[in-house]
């Protein structure tokens, strides 16, 4: 069954990850990384000691690419944003996507993200796969239909891949396994890729 | 708002409003795209009045003693002390109020304690208990006659009185809610259009119209259909008694072919998007996608079994959920020679509009799991002895070994429906949906039209826009059982 090997293969990478993270010694990432895909963790984001926490000014800011629904509801539009500088690419991952999640929509775009989703984990692998656990309270706050499942999934793949460029594939869990879809179209159940075809071209 | 600045007026086509006592217009201006009429006309064809209150930005309307009250840009008005949304909020423009066209039905129908029926596609607002039957056309041109369908909904007695060049289709009905195809140009049938009385229909006939026949059907207790053959001159077609050529006739846009040996195309599986207590997209008005799929899949169902002659199983035959991949599975059990996944849309912007189609998109990891299910076809051994060679295919590639298939068939749906139906900028896409991925025939995913746009959602629960749609795939079929057959 391709469900079993990858579900036993996303165990697997989580292993060799949790490894390799401790032979370099960063102990601050590890206890973020072991709470990953417990489904059984409430308050892996309150224990999680989030490298940049966003609300301290002294922390320093890189510019992101956001991404936002055009004005016609066509298209995504990369935007730039402040984001907090973080450690390493896991965190950065992590504070960009949240970043992205939480982010209201300048004027003329609207956010593709229902309010209130909740980054549950992130962790990459050693194939330079991103996993981007979610809440399951995005499944009942997505309003449905195809083409803004489309957009809010790519939404999230993008803000990954286009900002850090040596990752390659983003696969979205929910409730921290692996799920059919987010609202019974997008298949994901494999890593998806940057999708430009959806991206406004820039004016 | 912000987006209130931007809003744009504009005269839109007027409704007619059916009463007992006779038909009369009624203005209609477009505002946003949305219908909304004025205040004033409502209290001329209505009797009732309306007092402002321009200090709390506020109208009064009364009717029947009633009070309505409504106030500019909250779609939420109050009837007799009840709350009642709107899907758009009233205006104020030059001094004049401007309510939705909705607010008829849903604030003024229960102050004035008379049924008010508003169907926006027809642009009929029916008043009390008159019987309005939906009739949707339809023409079926063949090369040696033509037959004109009327689907009526409900089911209604109906006449077919002749006149010189032409037929009178007398309805047992108040008025009738129409809707009439654009004819394509051929010598049966040269026009259809409403009678001088508000219950008929005017077949002008055209000159090859010898003779016809009526044949009534009634599916079920609340729809029926009268078809009228429309045929030629017993000895324009005695001659020539060989099967009717199926491409002879350019001027007809729709040739039914006759009953023939298929050998593609036998099977298709239709499936109704969601199901269940997995509702899929939802209109503001209430519209579900599950309901409006499962209605068009069903629709689709009956064109082909009557037409093509092919078997149609459809996922699902009633309100249940399913997953995606028992879908494809059971299509795939079926041995399904296409697969069509029927689908409502929403987007983040309630302007957007329009049919989309969709085939699968192969990534990376498809591809390399093709190949991977190439390396699969192995050799198993067989009953009797021996062995032969059994293609085993992997679930995530099944979908990926039709591709070229699939997007031909995208390509069709896209053309059948454009004349039709209004298409997304977006017409044709590519995405990695889940429910075409197992699917092991040509597949396609058809979003129908957006249920975000208040427009749409209620074209899509309209039984009219549901034929169209049905009609457009039943053409696009017909063309890739061509299509693959040669």
């Amino acid at each position: 069954m391709p469900a079993l090997t990858r579900r036993q293969w996303i165990a697997g990478a989580t292993i060799a990850l949790v490894a390799a993270v401790f032979s370099t010694g960063v102990f601050t990432a590890l206890s973020r990384l072991l709470s990953q895909p417990g489904p059984s963790d409430p308050d892996a984001e309150a224990a999680a000691p989030a490298p940049a926490p966003p609300p301290d000014p002294a922390v320093p800011k890189i510019k992101a690419t956001l991404f936002f629904a055009s004005e016609d509801g066509l298209h995504l539009v990369p935007t730039e944003r402040e984001v907090p500088l973080a450690q390493g690419v896991v965190a950065q991952a992590r504070s960009i996507l949240e970043a992205q999640l939480a982010a209201d929509a300048p004027a003329p775009l609207a956010s593709t993200i229902p309010k209130g989703t909740v980054l549950r984990g992130i962790f990459v692998s050693d194939r330079n796969e991103v996993f981007v656990d979610l809440d399951p309270s995005i499944r009942t706050a997505h309003p449905g239909g195809a083409q803004l499942e489309l957009m809010t999934v790519y939404t999230i793949v993008n803000a990954v891949l286009t900002n850090l460029p040596s990752l390659q594939e983003v696969q979205i869990l929910i409730g921290g396994t692996e799920a059919d879809t987010l609202a019974g179209h997008v298949d994901l159940r494999r890593p998806l890729r940057k999708n430009d075809v959806l991206v406004a071209r820039s004016p | 708002m912000a987006g209130l600045s931007m809003q744009t007026m504009a005269q839109a086509p007027s409704m007619t409003v059916v009463a007992r006592d006779g038909r009369r217009p009624l203005a209609v201006t477009s505002i946003n795209n949305q219908d909304y009429v004025s205040v004033d006309d409502i209290n001329a064809a209505f009797g009732t009045t309306a007092r402002e209150d321009r200090l709390a930005g506020g109208l009064t309307i009364t009717a029947r003693g009633r009070s309505i009250v409504l106030t500019e840009n909250q779609n939420v008005v109050s009837v007799a002390g009840r709350l009642t949304t709107l899907p758009a909020p009233p205006l104020r423009r030059d001094g004049r109020w401007y309510v939705p066209a909705d607010f008829l039905p849903r604030a003024l129908s229960s102050a004035l304690d008379v049924r008010l029926d508003w169907r926006r596609s027809a642009r009929l607002l029916i008043v009390g208990d008159l019987r309005v039957p939906r009739v949707v056309a339809r023409v079926d041109a063949g090369t040696t006659n033509v037959a004109v369908t009327f689907e009526l909904t409900p089911f209604t007695d109906t006449r077919v009185n002749p006149q010189p060049g032409r037929l009178i289709v007398q309805f047992d009905a108040d008025a009738l809610d129409l809707s009439i195809p654009l004819l394509p140009s051929q010598t049966f049938v040269t026009g259809i259009a409403p009678g001088d009385t508000a219950n008929t229909i005017a077949m002008t006939l055209g000159p090859r119209t010898a003779s016809h026949r009526v044949t009534t059907t009634q599916a079920d207790a609340g729809t029926g259909r009268i078809t009228i053959d429309l045929l030629p001159a017993t000895t324009d077609t005695a001659p020539a008694p060989a099967p009717a050529p199926p491409s002879a006739a350019p001027d007809t846009r729709l040739v039914i072919p006759t009953l023939g040996p298929s050998t593609g195309l036998r099977t298709v599986v239709i499936d109704p998007g969601h199901g269940g207590e997995e509702l899929g997209a939802q209109g503001a008005s209430g519209t579900l996608e599950k309901e409006v799929t499962l209605s068009v899949a069903r629709r689709l169902r009956t064109l082909i079994e009557s037409r093509l002659g092919l078997k149609v199983f459809l996922t699902r035959e009633d309100d249940r959920a399913m997953s995606l991949d028992d879908r494809s599975a059971f299509a795939n059990n079926h041995h399904a020679d296409v697969f069509l996944s029927i689908h409502a849309n929403t987007a983040v912007r309630p302007a957007l509009k329009g049919a989309e189609v969709y085939y699968l998109t192969v990534e990376r990891a498809d591809a390399e799991a093709r190949r991977r299910a190439d390396e699969n076809a192995t050799t198993l051994p067989a009953l009797g002895g021996g062995s032969r060679a059994i293609d085993l295919i992997l679930w995530e590639t099944a979908q990926a070994r039709h591709l070229e298939q699939s997007a031909t068939l995208a390509g069709m749906i896209e053309q059948a429906l454009r004349p039709r139906v209004e298409m997304s900028p977006r017409a044709i896409q590519q995405a990695p949906f889940r429910v075409l991925v197992g699917a092991n025939m040509p597949a396609a995913l058809v979003e129908i039209g957006y249920l975000s746009n208040a427009e749409q959602e209620t074209q899509l629960a309209s039984a009219s826009y549901q034929d169209h749609v049905a009609q457009a795939l039943l053409e696009a079929l017909m063309k890739f059982r061509e299509f693959i057959e040669h």
